[in-house]
């Protein structure tokens, strides 16, 4: 086999695909970490994201309802971690963890409930996310299928830049970073740290959501039981990785993108499917692993 | 802190009953059903007959009794396992990856290692305590010299062991007279049978008890796997209460800072707990494979029947306690049970069982309690000094003690708006 024949336009492309959903938990995940709120059931939202988009889209025939249907029913969703971690003083991983056992439970059986079909739900009647290729820059050989993303997909490329302005150059930025590095602080100069955390955790469950609603509606047009698949773990470990920082977060979002992309084209090289499957995860533990270094600065740092 | 609540002077029994049922655990059991109840309404089933249909389906004939059983057992045994790690204060959310590689290593031998039944069965048992035991030492190892937090080593590990263990069935032990993806069948002769095996014995429990009662069911469809597990518990609550190790790994959950300044070494103690951790649930990974009615390996049997995250909520449940996580993990069985009879005779989704479980553990999470007992639980709190909570928001520092992460606690302290 040709290893360089591997490298192409449409690698580009299945990586960006790969890369999107994971992206926009990821961003999710950042905000929660900015605020001190460890969120680990961005696995759980991605899978609401994902039915909520199908099933609307399939009832209103339109990519549009669906899309904002899965951030709102993610918002809604994350309101679970939110309210429990904040107001009650729940620990969130508990909280968390029985989230993502919850969605599942959930998807499935509403999937039966309503469409009356398991498994696997997929129907003409609902409205994929349209690609939008922009005439001219697509065409670049290379970097083409980066001017040729669903509009989820520009939004979540564009939303690291600006996030990254929002956090570090607005006073709102500040704010939240603030509530989760010295809350006592914060609450001392007037900021009200519960709603920061609250709305921050609101926010990863938009943007969950959103990730859900190109799982399902852009990178396929279809409801799959458990479809998120370990994607939002890896959004959790991307946060862990890029120490919630927007540009890193793109760096490591795009490494798993790439991991993943590269399994699909080793399957069809003959490498069996459940040993590719299990491509993302080791490259996830190795460089955790070879980022060691950096969890030994951050834990020293903490206990300082 | 909940065990000052509990053991507070009542004036008998039944005020202390009465007290309990007011209570979290009961108030969120409650709760949740009511959802699920609104859940069967959106599946326009009448909710009524739904419970009515899980309870007979999981408590009403010998046969449910004997399912629930036979479903609560690796739920409880992976249960203990987690629970050992979690009172330690060690997140192990890898014991699905732990179970598959044990029944995987496990397997192998039962199905490949010539000899006499009994000794085969002992070896594999004992392989899979090493291969699960091993698969959760690689975790502590990543955390204790490379600083991998371990609550990701041990999820992430999952993913390996599941892929390796499903490849290893489909490509390289699969039987081809089968149409399942399977490995060749075990040996009756190694096989886990029933703690009455069919044969002349099982009839005689038939005659003196009736084909169907409960007890002819347990003693003739529960295989042995039961009592490997209730000496699991029983020596889990040994472990907890009597030994030095259970000592330090209780006081490492509940504040590491004074436990090191105690003279415990952290590193050791995360080493010891994985390997007992993982090589539980590496043991019951076996059992599920070589206990009867189970005769081969199935591919994704562990991952598909999602014992390892059904044992997490009832680990959480149970708040770490070995008896509470029988008590339980025979709950959450009854209801997975119950659900699937409900299932098959509404068209409803069995996984309606996730639902209500996951829904039992959020609202335990938000300590949920009739009024009055939460006014006199704040009264009790208040009287404690608040425990101060190390830095180390990744402590599992039980559902229901005040204490949560560090930030969230001191933002409700400093006084924002309540």
């Amino acid at each position: 086999m040709n290893l360089l024949a591997m490298f192409d336009q449409d690698l580009v492309a299945s990586v960006l695909r790969s890369l999107i959903p994971i992206l926009l938990a990821a961003l999710g995940g950042m905000i929660c970490e900015r605020v001190g709120i460890f969120n680990i059931g961005l696995e759980g939202i991605l899978l609401i994201g994902t039915f909520t988009g199908v099933a609307v889209s399939y009832g209103t025939h339109s990519w549009i309802l669906g899309s904002l249907a899965a951030m709102v029913a993610g918002m809604l969703f994350s309101m679970i971690l939110g309210y429990g971690a904040v107001y009650r003083k729940g620990d969130p991983i508990v909280l968390a963890v029985a989230m993502n056992i919850l969605a599942v439970g959930m998807t499935s059986f509403l999937l039966l409930a309503i469409f009356h079909v398991q498994g696997v739900f997929k129907d003409p009647k609902i409205d994929g996310i349209p690609t939008w290729r922009i005439p001219g820059l697509a065409d670049i050989p290379g970097i083409g299928p980066l001017f040729s993303l669903t509009p989820i997909g520009y939004l979540a490329l564009l939303l690291v830049p600006v996030l990254w302005v929002v956090l570090f150059r607005t006073p709102v930025g500040l704010r939240l970073r603030g509530v989760g590095e010295r809350p006592l602080a914060a609450a001392t100069l007037g900021v009200n740290p519960q709603r920061y955390q609250l709305l921050a955790v609101l926010a990863s469950g938009a943007l969950a959501g959103l990730g859900g609603a190109q799982l399902a509606l852009g990178n396929v047009v279809q409801f799959t039981e458990n479809m998120s698949a370990g994607r939002g773990w890896i959004a959790v470990v991307v946060v862990m990785l890029a120490r919630a920082h927007p540009v890193g977060v793109l760096g490591a979002a795009l490494l798993f993108g790439f991991a993943d992309a590269i399994g699909f084209r080793l399957q069809s090289f003959g490498l069996p499917q459940q040993l590719t499957d299990a491509g993302p995860y080791i490259v996830t533990l190795v460089v955790l692993i070879l980022m060691s270094r950096r969890f030994k600065q951050t834990r020293a740092a903490q206990l300082a | 802190m909940t065990q000052a609540v509990n053991d507070r002077p009542g004036s008998g029994v039944l005020p202390r009953v009465g007290r309990w049922l007011a209570g979290p655990i009961p108030v969120s059991v409650v709760l949740a059903l009511v959802v699920g109840a609104v859940f069967m309404l959106v599946a326009g089933v009448d909710p009524i007959s739904g419970y009515r249909a899980m309870v007979s389906g999981s408590f009403g004939t010998g046969m449910g009794i004997a399912n629930t059983l036979g479903r609560a057992i690796p739920i409880i045994g992976i249960g203990i396992g987690i629970a050992l790690a979690f009172r330690a204060g060690i997140i192990n959310l890898g014991t699905e990856g732990q179970a598959v590689l044990g029944a995987l290593a496990g397997g192998f031998v039962a199905v490949y290692m010539p000899g006499p039944g009994p000794l085969v069965a002992l070896c594999a048992m004992v392989t899979g305590v090493l291969a699960g035991a091993a698969w959760g030492l690689l975790a502590a190892l990543l955390q204790n010299s490379l600083g991998v937090p371990i609550l990701l080593a041990t999820l992430l590990l999952n993913y390996p062991a599941r892929y390796f263990s499903s490849w290893v069935i489909r490509f390289q032990l699969k039987d081809p007279s089968t149409d399942l993806v399977a490995s060749k069948q075990i040996d009756p002769g190694v096989q886990l049978t029933a703690l009455v095996p069919a044969g002349p014995a099982a009839e005689a429990v038939r005659r003196t008890f009736g084909p169907m009662s409960p007890v002819t069911m347990i003693l003739t469809q529960v295989n042995w796997s039961l009592v490997i597990v209730a000496v699991l518990v029983i020596g889990a609550i040994f472990v907890n209460r009597r030994t030095r190790y259970g000592f330090e790994a209780g006081l490492a959950g509940q504040n590491p800072e004074f436990t090191r300044y105690g003279g415990v070494k952290p590193g050791p103690l995360v080493l010891r707990t994985m390997a007992l951790s993982g090589g539980i649930a590496g043991l019951i990974g076996v059992l599920i494979v070589i206990g009867a009615p189970n005769t081969r390996m199935i591919e994704g049997h562990i991952v598909q029947t999602n014992y390892a995250w059904t044992a997490l909520l009832v680990t959480l449940l149970a708040l770490y306690r070995p008896l509470g996580v029988a008590i339980a993990g025979l709950f959450f069985g009854a209801i997975i049970v119950g659900s699937e009879a409900m299932g098959r005779d509404l068209g409803l989704s069995p996984q309606i069982a996730a639902v209500i479980q996951a829904l039992v553990i959020i609202l335990l999470a938000y300590r949920v309690a009739l009024p009055r007992f939460r006014r006199k639980r704040q009264v009790a709190a208040s009287e404690d000094p608040p425990e101060p909570e190390p830095q180390r928001p990744a402590a599992p520092a039980a559902v229901a003690a005040p204490a949560a992460s560090a930030p969230t606690a001191e933002t409700t302290e400093t006084g924002g708006e309540r």
